[in-house]
């Protein structure tokens, strides 16, 4: 049986007693009984919600990781003060040798800024009203938001209407170069918000950022609208390019690797001059006796016209005949960028020769008999 | 969009699973494989093709396939014939039969071609590609038959095609009409130039077939108002 803990709560009468005034208050204690059980005092942890860290807390963790990163520092033997996140992360992956393959699992250290989600300060003061006029609204960065910006919508209005009053409206305005830019996704304005927000809301936002840039004169509110955009980066920014490196002959080589489902390939690709190709030591005629396969080969060095140029010499392992060619393909195009303008291997990339291929074999599902095909289906 | 780019380039699976789905992230654009595509200057392009461009240049794109190349000898129309005549992935096999067929019908058009009188040489066709890709337009049906429901009973309805679903069909009558209408003894390769050639002159079988398709649309034209799209 629990133990049912009688607890007594004690409750003053600040009125209702007569003859009671400010300067002699008397006070009248009763006590209530109140029955129950441990199990009505646990906490609801569910009703909680997510864990609220104050900042001194916050200040607190940010102070031991810096004297922490300090200490690591003295450790290994290394200078404290330039001692930054990736030697952070080589130091405790040499200090605490983890096997998980999930990489969350493992040892981290990382700045608190990182770990711990960003939370709002308290909204309200001492006196517990809010500091933020839309505070009972929930919602109060959205909102706050939406009427900052369609106060600028208005204020671009009456621009425009003090324009035509003078007759000096033109639709040919500096229009904003908005460039190769996207709006904000829903994340990032949450992010920025540090609030959550509903499609619905994010909806409202674009729409009424949409119009406000379909207003003529709505340079004038470029940097807000640039703001909330952010730039797309090309593509050709990620591509690696192995490094040309010269052997002792002086003849120019490159190595690459290349994968597909289960092959990995490695290529040298020689500035020789004979266009000979061996492929784990075989001629590949030999290797490759079906043409599909050596038209893979050749496919980077035909797109490039540079056919009778190189000597490759390939090693490939795993798979079958055609995910064998395809790796090699991946590693051949990937070396022939160190030899070939920019220009050329952005074209290469748009014919798609530089991605590796992600097709891989689907697994099989239980119930099913493949991965797709299902058992017979018998009416009884 | 996800939210960051890093998280598009990985393989994918999506987050609730669709019959028809794949490995790619639907960010992905188709690539480009001819050479001529890229070696065309800015002046040239219509303002569609120079959005498509830029657009190009911010998104990744997905590998090229593994039956396809840049070359010239590349046909993507044979490319589909060759994958369609393929049973149980034997590749090597179908594109056999192909090249023997090819072979063949140079062969009988070599052959005919040396037998003609001097006046009628020049219009015999020799390039087999030339042959193998008129055969299949003459096969091509223009209209095809929808069945639709209407009142608890079911119509066949004549509807336009679109261009793949016509060379679907080319295709697969060609090849279904090769496997099943021949003798014992006859190879693949024999039995597909015969037709080729027949349907190259606009006879054969295939042909019959197109024509009976285009007969049964022009029987269903009173239900042509069947078809709401």
């Amino acid at each position: 049986m629990a133990a049912n803990c009688v607890r007594f709560a004690a409750s003053l009468l600040g009125k209702g007693v007569n003859g009671a005034s400010p300067t002699n208050p008397v006070t009248l204690q009763l006590y209530r009984q109140i029955c129950g059980t441990s199990a009505l005092r646990r906490k609801n942890l569910a009703a909680a919600g997510p864990e609220k860290f104050t900042p001194e807390f916050i200040q607190k963790q940010i102070e031991e990781f810096e004297i922490g990163k300090r200490h690591l520092a003295n450790m290994m033997g290394e200078d404290p003060e330039n001692f930054n996140q990736e030697d952070i992360d080589r130091s405790i992956a040499y200090l605490f040798p983890s096997g998980l393959f999930e990489k969350k699992a493992r040892p981290l250290m990382k700045h608190p800024d990182e770990i711990f989600p960003k939370q709002r300060a308290v909204q309200w003061g001492p006196d517990r009203r809010p500091f933020h006029f839309l505070f009972y609204t929930g919602k109060q960065s959205y909102y706050s938001l939406m009427h900052e910006l369609y106060g600028k919508v208005l204020n671009i209005e009456k621009h425009q209407d003090r324009l035509r009053a003078k007759g000096l409206f033109s639709t040919e305005t500096k229009q904003i170069s908005l460039g190769t830019s996207r709006w904000l996704t829903k994340e990032e304005l949450e992010e920025l918000l540090v609030e959550t927000i509903s499609t619905h809301d994010y909806d409202r936002f674009i729409q009424l950022m949409e119009r406000m840039l379909s207003m003529a004169y709505s340079s004038l509110e470029e940097e807000f609208i640039l703001r909330h955009r952010q730039q797309l980066e090309a593509q050709t920014m990620h591509q690696v390019v192995p490094p040309l490196q010269k052997d002792d002959k002086g003849v120019d080589f490159s190595t690459a690797e290349g994968k597909r489902k289960t092959s990995k390939s490695s290529v040298v690709v020689r500035d020789g001059g004979s266009g000979s190709i061996t492929i784990n030591g075989e001629d590949y005629l030999h290797y490759f006796p079906v043409l599909q396969d050596r038209e893979q080969l050749m496919f980077p060095l035909q797109f490039t016209g540079l056919l009778g140029r190189f000597d490759l010499e390939c090693t490939v392992s795993g798979g079958g005949r055609s995910s064998q060619a395809g790796a090699l393909r991946l590693a051949i195009s990937r070396a022939l960028l160190s030899f070939v303008s920019e220009g050329e291997g952005e074209a290469m990339r748009q014919a798609g020769l530089l991605t590796p291929d992600p097709r891989v074999r689907e697994r099989k599902k239980p119930g099913q008999e493949g991965a797709r095909r299902k058992f017979t289906w018998k009416k009884r | 969009m996800a939210a960051s780019v890093s998280g598009l380039l990985k393989p994918w699976t999506p987050r609730v699973l669709l019959v028809r789905w794949s490995r790619y992230n639907p960010y992905y654009l188709e690539p480009e494989v001819r050479k001529e595509a890229y070696s065309r200057p800015e002046s040239e392009l219509s303002p569609e093709e120079k959005e498509q461009r830029q657009l190009k240049t911010l998104r990744p794109i997905k590998a090229a396939p593994n039956a396809v190349t840049s070359s010239a000898f590349d046909n993507p129309v044979l490319s589909k014939f060759i994958n369609m005549m393929m049973k149980d992935g034997n590749k090597v096999l179908a594109r056999e039969i192909m090249m023997q067929t090819l072979e063949n019908i140079k062969k009988k058009q070599v052959e005919k071609y040396h037998k003609a009188a001097d006046g009628t040489k020049e219009e015999i066709e020799c390039n087999p590609y030339a042959i193998f890709h008129q055969a299949l337009e003459n096969c091509k049906p223009v209209v095809g038959l929808a069945s639709i429901q209407k009142g608890g009973k079911y119509y066949q309805v004549p509807i336009p095609l679109t261009d793949n679903r016509r060379r679907f069909f080319a295709m697969k009558w060609m090849i279904t009409e090769c496997r099943e209408n021949k003798h014992r003894r006859t190879h693949m390769y024999e039995k597909l130039s015969q037709e080729l050639l027949a349907a190259f002159e606009k006879e054969g079988n295939v042909i019959k077939k197109k024509h009976e398709m285009h007969k049964m649309a022009e029987a269903n034209r009173a239900y042509a108002h069947y078809r709401w799209w």
